[in-house]
């Protein structure tokens, strides 16, 4: 995938559900479905969701469980039910800047084909080198830069 | 962990993270880093096997510099890059943690999507557990 010079890279997560595009879009739409899946606590927890499902809505999701405490919000840039979700992303997980979610489901028969992907939005200024170093005296030398990216 | 950060330490965190990303961003860059990953090299060398101009590639090299990913330090007259680990062992670990997160997550929306199918339809309409 060519995203150009402007993107970071992405982290793409892909597999087949068995359940329809239908009812996964929902998942990820219904807060009262959002609630039951999308906490990272084990176990009881508070949890709440908005959503406001229409290009520019926003959602959030807070979660509480015991003395920790997790909020996560976004806006919605695209939704086309049972195919394609994207949004916006802001939270711990992103150090709380923004980055962009793309959910994209293919019905494969009976069962769907889900690609996630969570990219970090391009920031121009950097791009273009107008930002100053903030190297640090490396302490280990390069294995296996490259894997990854 | 995130929660003990103060905010500002987190803000630059996130905007080092954003440097090293832009400059990962493009293919000149990342090849350069697979060259320096082998080992440590004159800005010369880094340049010579690709088909544009030395300034070219030293424009990249400075958005590589600036980044925090790629160091230089002077050798007598030459000019010697090497690669900062440490930035991209915070790449590397933002998008293990983002894999993670994800696998995680999906996991439990699949189990969900088991318990849904036992219960029926009619227990999509039931709030949180």
């Amino acid at each position: 995938m060519d995203h150009g010079d402007t993107t970071g890279p992405i982290v793409q997560v892909r597999r087949r559900v068995r359940a329809s595009a239908e009812q996964i879009f929902d998942l990820w739409t219904k807060p009262d479905l959002m609630v039951r899946w999308m906490s990272p606590f084990p176990g009881a927890v508070d949890c709440k969701a908005t959503c406001d499902l229409r290009p520019g809505g926003a959602f959030s999701l807070a979660m509480v469980s015991g003395e920790s405490r997790r909020d996560v919000s976004g806006t919605y840039v695209q939704i086309d039910r049972p195919r394609k979700l994207v949004f916006t992303w802001i939270g711990p997980l992103t150090n709380n800047v923004n980055t962009l979610v793309t959910v994209e489901l293919n019905p494969r028969g009976d069962e769907t084909d889900l690609v996630l992907t969570h990219e970090r939005l391009p920031t121009p200024a950097i791009c273009e080198g107008h930002t100053r170093g903030w190297g640090n005296i490396l302490d280990h030398l390069a294995d296996a830069v490259s894997k990854d990216l | 962990m995130i929660a003990t950060e103060t905010r500002k330490e987190a803000a630059s965190r996130a905007a080092r993270l954003d440097a090293v990303f832009a400059a990962l961003a493009d293919p000149t860059r990342r090849a350069i880093i697979e060259r320096l990953s082998r080992s440590e090299a004159r800005v010369t060398e880094v340049a010579e096997p690709f088909p544009m101009s030395l300034n070219a590639v030293s424009k990249h090299i400075r958005v590589l510099e600036a980044s925090g990913v790629v160091e230089r330090h002077r050798k007598g007259r030459d000019h010697i890059l090497s690669i900062n680990t440490r930035s991209l062992d915070e790449v590397d670990g933002w998008i293990v943690r983002t894999r993670r997160y994800w696998e995680e997550r999906l996991d439990a929306m699949e189990r969900l999507l088991r318990e849904l199918k036992k219960s029926g339809p009619k227990d999509r309409k039931r709030g949180s557990r």
